[in-house]
């Protein structure tokens, strides 16, 4: 099964600096790391291929540092990498950036199956899988907290709908998110990063996929981030103190006074 | 009485600790200022390992090793926890005759102190203590299960309640924008939240950021930053069956972290004209995680490999970077500048929270009483100007 495996990088900490006329995150301002529900969607791609052969591409939208993650991802266990990037590209909402991701998949190859993660530590929107899904013409899952080969060149995938759990079987080729801690990612090792210096490592700009600039970046964004802000915090810590006994009574005067509240 | 206002610049574990050595004294008047938290910059990225022998001090200063070690077992006898102490044994490995005798002159010196210390020489003994080293190329290991490695941040903080509780000041979240000056003395210092105060001495903790602090006197630090690069690595199987003690080689070392292996790069095998190693840098960009070279992963590898092949698999939990605060010499920069009144704690490089308590009781004599001592003598701004 050739799968490729979407990643993002995101910031390390909320010490990020924001574009004051865009909203947008300046992401070169801060350290990056994968984005963490996308190390389970790398574990899930992993596995699948240890079951059936093929291999694993991971791709990523983002300036060219995010190359460190795509290197991360080979030294985690993927086969070959590509990254998407142009100065064009930037600032592009989850519309855009779907387009974008599927333009870049098409034209690396074919896919039996896509893998991303259900949603990103810092957009948080889970839009984009679903979205590139469409772009692509193929069926999606999303948030699923279990994958497996079916028969006959499906896919099944486990997750909760409606306070049930459900079992959906898909015809490949397909688009899956799964949800962050669906699994226990494996790890980067020293030897294993070695190697992934050599990986092999696409780049595509707009060059390689000549995307119209009506579709790309802000000029291909139906939304408008209008501001973005750190939410005022309105809760305070009390530090206890004083004995064990003196401490219990304290937390529980603490709750009684609460309860009832909103 | 007339007392001696002091200002300290840095609430690390030089800042804190020369704190609380300056407030046992009745006739000192001692505020510290800190930008972010106490102990949570360089200090909170040390491995605090303060171990009775190995080559991160020189043995000419045994003295100091040992009574940092002592002020910590203290700390921790009048509060279990506050220095942050895992007794897991130290193992410091001989590669060479140079390194076998500097291991041996230290476990004389441990054994003559009182603690327990053996140069061991049988290779499966050796490996009862570590399964997962390789004993090829090596004449032998000291080992001792007096000591292991200590918490820097929590020493800090230990540091920092003892001074407040003697009376000092401590001003977290404040930041200091200027030392005054009346001609060459320093005067006082004015900070981010519009305080302004007068001191007879102002005191700079800031170790990686020396060199910026000592701009606003005028002063030219003579420091390099070295790379301090750090791995948290997860041994196969999750889980060590023993207990992995701090275990030193000349150019890398390692120690348990929970369930994981902290391991770093020697501060002693940084070459200063090695630009990967050394430079000048500017440590608030510096990020939480992550920041290290590629070359450390081939440089650790090919240690693990030949060193402690049965860890080389361990998975990669995260890293860091920090920047050490290094003079030419290795040796920190204490006491007295051609400013008069301001006076520099700093340059401790890697070995900060084995010098400190020392370095701070000889500087609080200096500060305090102008008495000098062999150590300041010898670890002296002048011996640059030279």
């Amino acid at each position: 099964m050739n799968i490729a495996v979407l990643i993002k990088q995101v910031p390390v900490s909320d010490n990020v600096s924001v574009d004051p006329e865009t909203h947008a995150l300046i992401r070169s301002s801060s350290e990056g790391m994968i984005n963490p529900a996308d190390r389970n969607a790398i574990e899930a791609a992993i596995v699948l291929k240890e079951q059936t052969g093929g291999k694993t591409v991971v791709f990523t939208m983002g300036p060219p540092n995010a190359e460190k993650a795509l290197r991360e991802a080979m030294a985690i266990g993927c086969d070959e990498s590509c990254l998407i990037t142009d100065r064009c590209f930037g600032g592009g909402d989850t519309v855009a950036t779907a387009k974008v991701i599927a333009k870049g998949i098409e034209k690396y190859g074919s896919f039996d199956l896509i893998i991303g993660g259900a949603m990103s530590s810092d957009g948080a929107t889970g839009q984009v899988g679903a979205m590139a899904a469409e772009y692509l013409g193929i069926p999606h899952i999303s948030e699923v907290s279990s994958l497996s080969c079916g028969d006959n060149g499906n896919i099944i995938a486990e997750k909760r709908y409606q306070g049930m759990q459900v079992k959906i079987k898909a015809v490949l080729p397909a688009l899956v998110t799964v949800n962050f801690g669906c699994n226990e990612p494996r790890m980067a090792t020293l030897r294993s990063s070695r190697a992934a210096k050599t990986k092999p490592l696409a780049t595509y700009t707009n060059a390689e996929l000549c995307m119209a600039k009506e579709d790309t970046g802000l000029a291909g964004s139906p939304t408008v981030v209008t501001d973005s802000f750190e939410p005022e915090h309105a809760k305070k810590a009390e530090m206890l103190t004083g004995s064990p006994a003196e401490m219990a009574a304290r937390l529980k005067e603490l709750i009684d006074s609460e309860k009832g509240k909103e | 009485m007339n007392k001696k206002k002091i200002g300290i610049i840095g609430g690390g574990i030089s800042g804190a600790c020369l704190g609380y050595h300056l407030s046992l004294y009745d006739n000192a008047e001692v505020t510290l200022f800190e930008k972010d938290t106490i102990g949570g910059a360089s200090t909170s990225k040390s491995a605090g390992t303060v171990c009775l022998f190995d080559d991160s001090i020189n043995n000419r200063y045994w003295d100091v090793r040992l009574y940092g070690f002592e002020s910590y077992l203290k700390m921790e006898n009048e509060e279990k926890g506050s220095a942050g102490f895992d007794n897991t044994g130290t193992l410091v490995v001989a590669t060479d005759e140079k390194v076998e005798a500097t291991i041996k002159t230290g476990i004389a010196l441990a054994k003559a102190a009182g603690y327990k210390g053996e140069y061991i020489t049988d290779k499966d003994r050796i490996k009862e203590i570590l399964p997962d080293i390789s004993t090829d190329n090596i004449l032998g290991a000291g080992y001792t299960n007096d000591d292991g490695y200590f918490d820097g941040t929590m020493i800090s903080n230990t540091y920092a309640k003892k001074m407040t509780q003697n009376g000092g000041i401590i001003k977290t979240g404040v930041k200091v924008t200027e030392i005054t000056k009346n001609g060459n003395k320093v005067t006082g210092l004015k900070t981010s939240d519009g305080g302004d105060y007068e001191f007879d001495a102002v005191v700079d903790c800031t170790g990686p950021w020396s060199k910026f602090t000592g701009e606003m006197v005028g002063l030219d630090v003579p420091m390099w930053h070295t790379k301090a690069e750090a791995f948290f690595l997860c041994p196969p199987g999750k889980k060590l069956s023993y207990t992995f003690p701090v275990l030193k080689y000349p150019y890398f070392y390692a120690l348990r972290a929970g369930d994981n292996i902290f391991i770093c790069k020697a501060h002693l095998s940084m070459d200063l004209n090695n630009p990967m190693h050394a430079g000048h840098w500017d440590p608030d960009k510096l990020p939480p995680t992550g920041g290290t070279d590629d070359y450390f992963i081939d440089f650790l590898l090919d240690q693990l490999e030949a060193r402690v092949p049965g860890i080389v698999d361990s998975g990669l939990v995260s890293s860091w970077l920090s920047y050490r605060a290094e003079p030419a010499d290795f040796r920190p920069i204490l006491g007295k500048t051609p400013v008069e009144g301001y006076i520099l704690a700093t340059g401790y490089g890697g070995n900060g929270v084995i010098e400190a308590p020392a370095c701070s009781r000889d500087l609080a004599k200096l500060i305090m009483r102008d008495e000098s001592t062999p150590v300041l003598d010898e670890w002296t701004f002048s011996r640059f100007v030279k």
